[in-house]
């Protein structure tokens, strides 16, 4: 065979058939993760919605599903259940795609909820929501360890919260009580509805208290409701707010920081930094400085910036040094560097740290304190300076030749 | 920030089909819980542009995506750039001169030339064409009918055989993995065809029985009759068509360094050295023709079928313009996806197209005439092998020439472009598997479609559910409608109407995107891999003899000539039986490969004897 010695690999058929090592027909991997089941819940949120809204907009719902006969109030449960369930649901999905934990099991408490639905209707249309929300139950009980962050409420917050709680048992119970008192109030229903009609301050005014104490009853449910819930508001908006405002200065907040995982840590910066950042390209990058207009400047080009002491080991802590897969010191002042490669070092043992020495006699210094390696920026500079001449001196020689 | 930038187009276009994917989406999914919507607000025309805006930036998107173990994305960038820099002219004479000029160009001329015929004299191309197709299906017929015959026993004898023990390209690992080579290969060969004839074709034998059996038409051995001739076309025999062709061709590709194209099919007769005659190249070319000719009036079948379709749920016509929408954008989908590479839009299409076909036909089933499909469908499969050799033999007489031998001479069109491809995918496998793989797995899975939809079908018809028959009636004997009112008569019949829309596109992309790909590599001059460019021209090329069949018409005719190439590459079927064969007997003398009997053989001993009752030093 005249031909065999021609490598297999330089046929040009292979070039196109042959670009990888081995082409599975579905990559687990990627269906199976953290993102797919964020992605499954926001499909399974739109569905249920416009499967609530089609259920909403029928005069008489189907209800001829298996679980028809046992459920009590199938009509009603049908007539709202979808668009009630998306609400939550979409909320969920945020929560979820910010990997909190009680989202994780929120989604595990109403999925199951979901798909009794299709079951009660025994709609064709609602088949495809019966699937996905059931296909989605593994798929996060898979991804349990994905969904791990507690959301850290503070005691202001879960106190606000308590107290809304706490108004809504205490005027529902005591208007029950006092049901003898108002005019039209007949059942734990009516009592329920009267609190949530008179806390937002709409009062219809077809449940009205007759007795002073009632009256009087009335008047607290208002006072505690709405106080509660103007807390509860500021409580929990407010924090988001000052995150808002905190992310336009240039720094992280705690949530944000502790998703960092495998990035590069930037201590410092310098004359370096940017076009350092440049060649980084993709990779994740957290970057520690002090230097606040800076800062808002890398923001803008949606750089992590975290404007604090990159020489404290605390702050090397929030900016997750701990799990990076390395730190660049860069600042222009080398006692800076000095600092900044002692603190990262004790935070993080084992990490590869380079820095930048402005100076050649601080090399050791830095070498010293622990750096894996150290760029002298001016012995570099100079080196190049130096080939670049005598190069373009080399090409105009051959030029003459 | 370079690298961020340069990194950003490979994104984009990923980002920007998913958004359109999700927005189109949205609406598909209020059409389909508001079907008034669809009426009303939207219309015929925004509607079929709604929902192939959806199925295309769906199946755009897994074309689109980097491949999950290799970082493309920087060579997508870079292409990109390489685009941008260079003019459109300049790279359009760059994909030029990377073409063999005979096979780009004749193709090109013979399809100008037939539309500017069909335009000119339109009754007397039909006629010429017709009268030809006549001849030779009557003249070929016993010669296609013997071949086919001959293929099965070919695969089988290759199955059994230590010929089968052969490992193509020596001890490479195979790339593709089983399932993705099945997929791969299932969906490439088989197109639309399973969608638009799967509720057809049992149901037209069961109006006129095949005269073969002596059954009353519409009767209940009707629809065993009917049945069974569904399986004898579309099983065992029809994909030994592609085996026999895609085996001997990836011999030679492997084993001998032959280049991947039809002509290597020669290497047993003119030695590997003598590939670029004339005649090898006449043989290239005649591929070409037969692959586009084959895939540009599928395409054009398809979009009736799925317009028919959009019509019949929906009740909204269209437009005159509606089939260039159409395949204008099935275009843009396949042609990505043929430029995305194999790894990438081809293979995820097809992994998609097979879960889809799956699941329609488990649902068809739930939801179907169970007992019948089950009770039918095992007696269809006995008398399929029962009748199997009768059924091969027949030849002559006008309802066979219309049917088995058309059907022959279509796989047989088919089968350069489909057993180039199956060639390329099995390096490493040994024909064995191959032989599993294409021809009994994929019959097997066809055979079940054919059951279950064929018998949902005829059951509907049969017990008088739906009148089937009269439907296709009523839109002048278009088989395309047939599927319609047999799924919107079934529970959850929506919900399989929108799958069966799913599957017509899916599957036809699967087809046409390879077929792209494989006259790409046709095409191209010895020694150079197509690019993308030149890829994307085939695509293009396709796209435009599809549009033309549906705008000048004809598109019966050009099926008919491109089908007519069957019968040339059945003739070659037979060489590469014989080449395969005797290269075969050549080379593999040495006794190093292993029936399957004696695999069977050997093992059976050592089952027997354990070694605690009968240690291995004593055994002789």
């Amino acid at each position: 065979m005249v031909d065999s010695q021609r490598g297999s690999d330089e046929r040009p058929f292979e070039e196109v058939f042959y670009q990888t090592e081995r082409v599975p027909l579905v990559a687990w991997r990627e269906f199976s993760g953290a993102k797919p089941a964020v992605a499954l819940m926001a499909a399974v949120t739109v569905l249920a919605f416009v499967t609530g809204l089609s259920n909403l907009s029928q005069p008489d719902p189907v209800v001829s599903g298996p679980l028809a006969a046992i459920l009590p109030m199938v009509e009603t449960i049908v007539r709202f259940a979808g668009v009630l369930f998306a609400f939550p649901l979409g909320l969920v999905t945020v929560g979820l795609q910010r990997r909190k934990r009680i989202a994780w099991v929120a989604a595990l408490v109403l999925l199951p909820g979901l798909a009794l639905l299709p079951l009660v209707t025994g709609n064709a249309t609602e088949l495809p929501l019966f699937v996905l929300s059931v296909a989605a139950i593994p798929l996060l009980a898979l991804n349990r360890e994905s969904f791990a962050q507690r959301i850290d409420l503070s005691s202001f917050q879960i106190a606000s919260l308590a107290a809304i709680v706490g108004v809504a048992l205490y005027g529902t119970v005591g208007a029950y009580g006092l049901r003898g008192q108002f005019l039209e109030l007949n059942g734990w229903g009516d009592a329920f509805y009267y609190v949530v009609v008179t806390v937002a301050t709409v009062g219809y005014g077809d449940i009205t208290p007759v007795t002073v104490e009632a009256k009087l009853f009335s008047l607290s449910v208002i006072l505690f409701g709405t106080g509660a819930f103007t807390v509860a508001v500021g409580a929990l908006i407010g924090p988001a707010i000052e995150s808002r405002m905190a992310a336009a200065f240039g720094t992280m907040t705690a949530s944000e920081l502790s998703l960092l995982e495998d990035h590069v840590v930037v201590l410092g910066y310098g004359d370096v930094t940017e076009s350092f950042l440049d060649r980084l390209g993709d990779t994740d990058v957290v970057v520690v400085t002090t230097n606040a207009e800076a800062a808002a400047q890398m923001r803008e080009e949606g750089i992590e910036v975290l404007t604090d002491d990159p020489t404290d080991e605390e702050t090397l802590r929030d900016a997750r040094l701990d799990v990076a897969t390395g730190v660049a010191v860069a600042s222009a002042d080398d006692a800076t560097n000095v600092l900044a490669v002692l603190a990262a070092r004790t935070v993080n043992p084992d990490v590869r740290i380079v820095t930048v020495a402005n100076e050649e006699t601080h090399v050791a210094k830095l070498d010293a304190v622990g750096a894996d390696e150290i760029i002298d920026l001016r012995a570099i500079g100079g080196r190049m300076l130096g080939d670049s001449v005598l190069e373009s001196s080399t090409e105009a020689n051959d030029a003459t030749e | 920030m370079g690298a961020r930038d340069g990194a950003e187009p490979a994104r984009m276009l990923p980002n920007a089909l998913l958004a359109t994917f999700v927005g189109a989406g949205s609406v598909v999914l209020v059409g389909f819980f508001f079907p008034s919507v669809v009426d009303n607000v939207l219309g015929g025309r925004a509607w079929l542009v709604v929902s192939l805006l959806f199925f295309g930036s769906g199946l755009g998107y897994l074309a689109a995506l980097p491949y999950e173990g290799l970082g493309t994305e920087t060579s997508t960038a870079s292409t990109l750039l390489h685009v941008r820099r260079g003019s459109l002219l300049n790279h359009l004479s760059d994909v030029m001169k990377s073409h063999d000029p005979v096979i780009l160009g004749l193709p090109v001329v013979v399809f100008s030339l037939y539309f500017a015929l069909q335009i000119v004299f339109p009754a007397g191309t039909t006629a010429a064409v017709g009268s030809l197709t006549e001849t030779v299906l009557s003249g070929f017929g016993p010669l296609l009918v013997a071949t086919v015959l001959l293929a099965v026993g070919f695969c089988v004898f290759l199955f059994g055989s230590s010929w089968g023990d052969i490992r193509l390209g020596g001890d490479v690992e195979p790339t593709y993995t089983l399932p993705t080579y099945f997929a791969l290969v299932f969906t490439a060969g088989i197109a639309a065809g399973i969608v638009f004839w799967g509720p057809a074709e049992a149901l037209f034998h069961y109006q006129t029985p095949p005269p073969l059996f002596d059954v009353t038409p519409q009767s209940g051995a009707a629809v065993d009759v009917a049945l069974r001739y569904t399986l004898f076309h579309w099983g065992l025999s029809a994909w030994s068509a592609y085996a026999v062709i895609g085996i001997p061709l990836a011999y030679f590709v492997f084993e001998r360094d032959a280049p991947l194209r039809i002509s290597s099919i020669l290497t047993p007769f003119v030695g590997v050295d003598n590939l670029d005659s004339y005649w090898s190249r006449a043989l290239d070319t005649l591929a070409v023709f037969a692959t586009i000719g084959g895939i540009a009036t599928s395409i054009a079948l398809v979009s009736q079928q799925f317009l028919t379709g959009v019509e019949f749920q929906w009740g909204v016509s269209s437009g005159p313009f509606a089939p260039v929408l159409f395949v204008g954008g099935l275009a843009a989908v396949y042609v990505l996806s043929a430029v995305s590479g194999l790894h990438r839009g081809i293979r995820r299409i097809a992994g998609t197209c097979v879960v889809l076909f799956a699941v329609f036909a488990l649902l068809l089933f739930a939801v179907g005439p169970k007992s019948f499909v089950v009770e039918r469908g095992t007696t269809a499969l006995g008398s399929y092998v029962i009748h199997f050799i009768p059924m091969s033999l027949v030849s002559s007489g006008s309802w066979a020439a219309s049917w088995t031998v058309w059907n022959w001479a279509w796989w047989f069109s088919w089968a350069p472009f489909a057993g180039t491809f199956l060639a390329a995918l099995s390096r490493g496998r040994r024909i064995r598997t191959v032989v599993l793989t294409t021809v009994a797995a994929t019959s097997a899975a066809t055979s079940v479609w054919f059951l279950v939809v064929g018998g949902s079908t005829l059951s509907m018809q049969h017990s008088g559910r739906v009148d089937i028959l009269s439907a296709i009636e009523a839109r002048g004997g278009s088989e395309a409608v047939a599927g319609f009112p047999l799924l919107s008569a079934l529970p959850l019949g929506d919900l399989l109407i929108f799958l069966f829309f799913a599957l017509i596109v899916a599957f036809i992309v699967t087809s046409a995107d390879t077929s792209t790909l494989i006259a790409a590599i046709l095409a191209s001059r010895r020694g150079i891999a197509p690019s993308r460019g030149s890829i994307a021209l085939w695509g293009a090329f396709q796209a435009a003899v599809a549009l033309a069949v549906i705008l000048i018409g004809g598109g019966e005719t050009l099926q008919a000539l491109a089908v007519l190439t069957g019968a040339p590459f059945a003739v070659l079927a037979l060489v590469a039986m014989i080449g395969l064969a005797l290269a075969c007997i050549r080379e593999e003398r040495g006794g190093e490969h292993t029936s399957l009997v004696r695999h069977v053989l050997n093992r059976l001993p050592s089952v027997q004897l354990h070694h605690d009752f009968d240690p291995p030093d004593r055994e002789k």
